[in-house]
């Protein structure tokens, strides 16, 4: 589904290079809940970035859905992040001035999709997330926990093939973060979506089917959780 | 991306920015309403100068005079003069082949004396231009009938046509001289003065009276003409002041009493018109653009012709070159107002970077991010244009509540929005939001979607 082969990356600051990523590979396979795990400055952020089209690599390929987004200009990478790819923020980034139904539509309007077809995929969404009565509500006047299930539902509004969600627990207290992991396992569970999850939170993580964990820039280790935790992950 | 969700989504935006979208819409709707006036108060005044023109210099007639020729070289003799005379008459043969001409309309002799002395029936005097014309051509003319008529009439004969001002003042010597006595006493009486007005523009019923025409001799001795019945009165001409009515004062008879006339009151001057000439002819042509063919034709009869036309072509260049500049300036202030649209969305595109990285990440592309700012800045555009056409209608309201004021409600000179302003304005705003807001749109589709959604 999404395979990673010597990916490397460096920032250039003046004459000085910065090598943020060193080398790495792996790959995550379909309905896969993958964790890239890792301490500040580890470089998962830029791998994110990277796996999702937004940066270019120094050196490496990407593929997703057997399409190197590496060779991909902007305007294709812009119609393949509509396509296959949905995005969960850690600050949720809704627009304020669109209703919550508005927001979860928006990937689909980018797409020109009818009128009615958005609004029933949202509706069903809001369902799935929980929050069915809150479609004509602002951002606004929900609750952290409300406006990251909003920012789940319109990443899937699309069916992409892999879904990255950058820390999306990091601004939510432990009870909400709790609720919002559940979510996106079942959601993975029930939709058989591929979700790659980043963050620095050990517990988080071990929720997770596969842990990618990265230190100082090169990968240190891709596996599974241990037997206790993968048996809570199935359940 | 559908235009209803681009449409939805930048109107969203002009609806939300209420500082940007008053600051654009405030310049644009200047620059709009600047365009609007300048096409209005140039029409207006075309108008108004065309209109005025045309009821004292007709744009379709033609005056025909007769030619003398050429004024005679030194040594030449009589007989040629005489002979030119003659080719250059104006003559009833002639007058039917104008009649014949294509695109002509009506032709009518003209013999003109000066101004007369008439007096009334009960004594009450005045003077009037006489003019002797075939009574039956006064429509065709344009001129229509406010009492009485002369269609089928075939006896004119002693009878007379009167204009609406040949029935104002008309008093009687006594009362005027009162008045004159008066005025001169108290020069700066204004109720003296409003009397003498009223008493000027108050008509005198004439209609089936009789009236006849005075005429003071060289010897001191005042020749009377028959009395002559008024069998009709012209219509009161509008778009003129009363007091500038009573100064057009005529009295048409037929070309057979007009001779008549002139026998009577002039018989020392048998001589000067020839049986059968006339000093003018008027030829009224179809419509306007046939004017020049038909003047041409007329030509080749040896005669002289004087149309209206160049008067009206200088006319019209120079309101076109006035209309040329006042659209200038109208332009000229969108300009200016552009730059205030380039600055607002510029800066409104810079607090947007994270909402634009914020859709570039969900998938939209240039061209989507692009397009939604120029129907944001189009959508200024019409808003501006809109209110820039409001404004123009207030301002040309107060413009003509000013002239009505200025002119204590007797001026028929009115500012009037030209249809074809309404959409020129609306486009011009139009443009110039969308033009002013390329720059802006592009900056904003090439915001790099990383930098823009990164925190600090």
């Amino acid at each position: 589904m999404l395979r990673v082969e010597g990916l490397s990356h460096a920032f250039k600051n003046g004459n000085e290079t910065t090598l943020v990523l060193q080398q790495i590979s792996f790959v995550v396979h379909k309905g896969e809940m993958v964790a890239l795990l890792g301490s500040s400055g580890s470089g998962k952020s830029t791998l994110l970035n990277l796996m999702a089209g937004l940066m270019k690599p120094t050196e490496g390929e990407i593929y997703i859905a057997d399409n190197n987004i590496v060779k991909m200009n902007e305007n294709k990478l812009a119609e393949f992040r509509r396509t296959h790819i949905g995005f969960i923020f850690q600050a949720y980034e809704l627009l304020p001035n669109l209703t919550v139904r508005e927001n979860i539509e928006l990937p689909l309007v980018f797409q020109s999709e009818r009128p009615s077809i958005r609004k029933q995929k949202a509706l069903k969404l809001l369902e799935q997330v929980g929050i069915p009565d809150k479609g004509d509500m602002f951002p606004s006047q929900l609750s952290g926990g409300q406006q990251q299930r909003v920012s789940i539902a319109r990443s899937l509004i699309t069916e992409p093939s892999v879904i990255f969600a950058d820390e999306p627990t990091g601004n939510l207290d432990t009870k909400t973060e709790e609720e919002i992991l559940a979510i996106l396992k079942e959601l993975n569970r029930t939709m058989n979506t591929t979700f790659i999850i980043v963050t620095h939170e050990r517990e988080v993580a071990n929720q997770t089917q596969h842990i990618i964990t990265l230190r100082d820039g090169r990968l240190e280790q891709s596996q599974s959780p241990e037997p206790d935790q993968a048996e809570e992950v199935i359940q | 991306m559908r235009i209803a969700d681009l449409t939805r989504l930048s109107w969203d935006q002009v609806r939300r920015r209420k500082v940007v979208t008053m600051l654009c819409a405030a310049g644009l709707s200047i620059g709009c309403a600047a365009i609007i006036l300048a096409m209005s108060i140039g029409e207006s005044t075309q108008e108004i100068v065309s209109s005025q023109l045309n009821s004292f210099l007709k744009m379709d007639e033609i005056t025909v005079y007769p030619n003398n020729g050429p004024s005679s070289p030194p040594g030449s003799t009589e007989s040629k003069d005489d002979e030119a005379a003659k080719r250059g008459a104006l003559n009833d043969q002639k007058l039917e082949i104008m009649r014949n001409i294509k695109h002509v309309k009506a032709v009518a002799p003209f013999q003109e004396f000066n101004y007369m002395e008439m007096t009334t029936m009960d004594s009450k005097k005045g003077y009037a231009l006489i003019v002797g014309t075939d009574l039956s051509t006064l429509k065709d003319f344009g001129e229509s009938f406010m009492q009485g008529d002369v269609t089928g009439t075939t006896d004119t004969m002693n009878a007379v046509v009167l204009s609406y001002g040949a029935t104002l003042d008309l008093l009687d010597p006594e009362t005027r001289s009162k008045l004159y006595q008066s005025m001169d006493r108290n020069p700066y009486d204004e109720n003296i003065r409003k009397q003498y007005e009223s008493l000027r523009t108050t008509p005198t019923a004439l209609f089936k009276q009789q009236i006849q025409i005075l005429s003071m001799q060289d010897s001191g001795k005042q020749l009377t003409s028959p009395g002559l019945r008024v069998i009709g009165v012209l219509k009161k001409p509008k778009g003129q002041s009363d007091i500038n009515i009573a100064q057009d004062r005529k009295i048409y008879v037929s070309i057979e009493t007009a001779e008549m006339l002139r026998k009577e009151l002039f018989p020392k001057n048998e001589s000067e018109n020839k049986a059968g000439t006339y000093n003018s002819v008027k030829v009224k042509v179809d419509a306007e653009e046939h004017v020049k063919q038909v003047e041409d034709q007329l030509k080749k009869l040896s005669v002289n012709t004087q149309s209206n036309l160049l008067q009206k072509e200088r006319l019209e260049e120079q309101f076109s070159i006035f209309k040329a500049v006042a659209v200038g300036a109208g332009v000229f202030i969108l300009i200016i107002a552009s730059i205030s649209i380039i600055v607002a969305m510029t800066m409104s595109t810079y607090q947007r970077r994270r909402q634009i990285g914020i859709m570039k990440v969900l998938g939209a592309n240039l061209a989507q991010i692009r397009n939604m700012f120029i129907v944001e800045a189009a959508l200024l555009g019409l808003l501006g244009g809109l209110l820039g056409i409001l404004f123009s209608y207030w301002i040309v309201w107060g413009i003509n509540a000013l002239i009505l004021n200025m002119t204590q409600g007797e001026s028929a000179m009115s500012i009037f929005i030209p249809a074809k302003a309404i959409p020129t304005g609306l486009a011009f705003a139009i443009m110039t939001g969308i033009l002013s807001g390329i720059y802006p749109a592009v900056s904003a589709s090439r915001t790099d979607a990383l930098t823009a959604i990164k925190r600090d």
